[in-house]
């Protein structure tokens, strides 16, 4: 059996889930390690498991990625289509990590057959790209977070 | 048929389009302004594209983005509404080059109708009964006392750039027409930027009668017969009728007859409604609206017809349902439109709708955005419902429309309801004895006396 260190809070939260959602078993898998905790005829049963299980997301604790807006978020200006990078084939403006100044062509839109270019509105590093290559976009829409 | 359609309108006659094309299987993409993104017609539509900030130069009226959303959802046509793009001569060729559908006429009728002096000039050549005028714009010669000589005094002095009843002067007495016209002039030109007047015949008692069309664009028209708009204040219309009490049944026939062939001979394409002053049996053209209008639903209501299931058929190519003898007149309807505003001094009144409670019951119709929980807007007109009934008779249509309004609750916010409720009460409204001027004399003696 592979070692692994317990995290004794995580199990207490999960055991407390299983309690509140009346549900009998609750599988947690952060990288390679798995947690299940199940409830057995004599209560709670803890049994860890090496090999890589399938995460059954029994509660919500997702990180919020779509819902709401994201402070520090650059949005669009107007719908249209989101192109990463000045023409097809060439590097994309900016990838994640990358420090822009103000000013700087994050990203194009594009609306009518014109190319709008969205620009940094202060300095910052770029923490995450939330939109794809030639995805359709709304106004408004969260585009990058800049940090 | 298509598949897809953009409602590119809010409020409303946004919900009441995508009602259709639903009925129709047809999926709706619905644009909004941000402020926009909890109205119930975005709720219920397939897909919603936020296309802007609230102002409507930035949403409703940015063709741009319009016309972006319509291609990254693939909509295969464009319902425009009324206001906004809907009489947007530019708008409907932009979109008809984008291999769009437009759901309304072609570009090149809307940009006639849109010119209020070539438009006037046009009809009358195709036999439609004009307001007698000086049949262009006038400068301020000797040949313009002429005319208003010839023409009648009371005369209008008219802006060409106007609208909406704006820009327009009485003129009693050959006296008055010298200074009328300077002012004339000088008024129009601050206001809409173009100084060209022309002067009318002014009719004193007048009912406003307009009449809904439907072309095919190959040259058949059919009417569906009258709406009564007399009742307005300030030129915005506020409770419609269908039938007309000032007219009878053949005098609908032959005003409708005329104007099928006059814009049978345009191969006028799509809805349509021709507005006329009605007075001493005779019906005058002031202007042709090249789009759905507000108060369709009374029209609906009388001859079982679905204008805007009509509109989208004829836009993708389907011959007219029906023909004129298809079209049968049953029954009596009739609009109130509610507003958000004071019924004392027409202030707005947006805010939060608490409780909403629609009348229901036979022959009463709702056609609104509100909902419990909904936030009138404050960037957009403050028309939030309109409330129509139909009866088998005038009389019963009236009994049933008092009941309605009884019953109606719209909590949070003012409204207009009162107002309704006083002028379905009066002897005069009864009696269908009205002209374009009697809503303003009945809001200044309620207002007066408290």
């Amino acid at each position: 059996m592979a070692k692994f260190d317990v995290d004794e809070a995580l199990v207490r939260k999960l055991s407390e889930l299983l309690d509140d959602t009346g549900l009998t078993e609750i599988e947690y898998r952060a990288g390679e390690q798995t947690i299940r905790v199940s409830r057995g005829a004599e209560g709670l049963a803890l049994a860890p498991a090496s090999s890589a299980a399938l995460t059954i997301g029994a509660a919500k604790e997702d990180v919020p990625e779509d819902t709401g807006h994201h402070p520090g978020a650059i949005t669009a200006p107007m719908v249209g289509v989101v192109y990463l990078a000045p023409e097809p084939g060439s590097p994309s403006f900016i990838k994640p990590g990358d420090t822009v100044g103000e000013g700087e062509t994050l990203l194009l839109i594009e609306a009518m057959k014109t190319f709008n270019p969205v620009r940094a509105p202060r300095n910052g590093r770029v923490s995450r790209i939330l939109v794809a290559d030639k995805a359709p976009v709304e106004f408004g829409e969260d585009l990058v977070i800049l940090e | 048929m298509f598949d897809k359609i953009l409602i590119a309108n809010r409020g409303e006659i946004a919900l009441r389009i995508h009602r259709s094309c639903h009925e129709m299987g047809i999926s709706t993409v619905a644009v909004h302004s941000t402020a926009d993104a909890d109205a119930m017609h975005v709720r219920l539509a397939d897909e919603s594209v936020c296309i802007g900030a609230p102002p409507a130069t930035e949403s409703y009226l940015n063709i741009p983005a319009i016309i972006t959303a319509a291609t990254i959802t693939n909509a295969d046509a464009i319902h425009p509404g009324y206001g906004f793009l809907s009489e947007n001569a530019k708008f409907a060729a932009i979109v008809e080059e984008h291999g769009i559908g437009f759901i309304g006429p072609t570009s090149d009728q809307i940009a006639l109708m849109g010119d209020k002096i070539a438009s006037k000039a046009k009809v009358a050549s195709l036999g439609m009964p004009v307001v007698p005028g000086s049949d262009g714009a006038v400068s301020n010669s000797s040949e313009t006392w002429r005319l208003a000589d010839d023409i009648g005094y009371p005369v209008l002095v008219k802006a060409s750039a106007g609208g909406g009843g704006r820009g327009m002067k009485v003129v009693r007495s050959a006296d008055e027409l010298d200074t009328s016209l300077r002012q004339a002039r000088g008024e129009a030109k601050a206001a809409f930027g173009d100084d060209t007047i022309y002067i009318e015949k002014y009719l004193e008692t007048p009912r406003h009668i307009e009449i809904q069309v439907l072309g095919d664009g190959n040259g058949k028209v059919i009417h569906l017969g009258e709406r009564d708009c007399s009742l307005q204040r300030r030129n915005q219309k506020i409770l419609e009728e269908a039938g007309s009490a000032g007219i009878n049944d053949s005098q609908r026939d032959e005003i409708g007859a005329t104007v099928c062939k006059a814009l049978s001979e345009l191969k006028y394409r799509n809805a349509g409604t021709v507005e006329f002053l009605y007075e001493n049996g005779e019906f005058y053209f002031i202007e042709m609206n090249t789009r759905l209008q507000v108060e369709h639903p009374i029209t609906e209501l009388v001859t079982g017809v679905d204008i805007v299931r009509e509109q989208i058929r004829l836009a993708a190519g389907t011959p007219l349902s029906m023909t004129q003898a298809d079209v049968n007149f049953s029954g009596h309807a009739m609009e109130c439109r509610i507003n958000a505003e004071s019924p004392d001094n027409f202030v707005p009144c947006p805010g939060k709708v608490t409780d909403y409670h629609p009348p229901g019951g036979p022959n009463v119709r709702v056609d609104s955005g509100l909902y419990s929980g909904y936030t009138v807007q404050p960037h957009y007109d403050s028309l939030v419902s309109k409330l129509i009934v139909y009866g088998t008779t005038r009389n019963e249509c009236l009994m049933r429309l008092r009941r309605a309004l009884e019953e109606y609750v719209i909590g949070g916010i003012d409204t207009t309801i009162p107002l309704h409720q006083s002028i379905v009460s009066d002897t005069d409204f009864v009696n269908g004895d009205y002209d374009i001027h009697w809503l303003e004399r009945f809001v200044a003696e309620r207002a007066a006396s408290g």
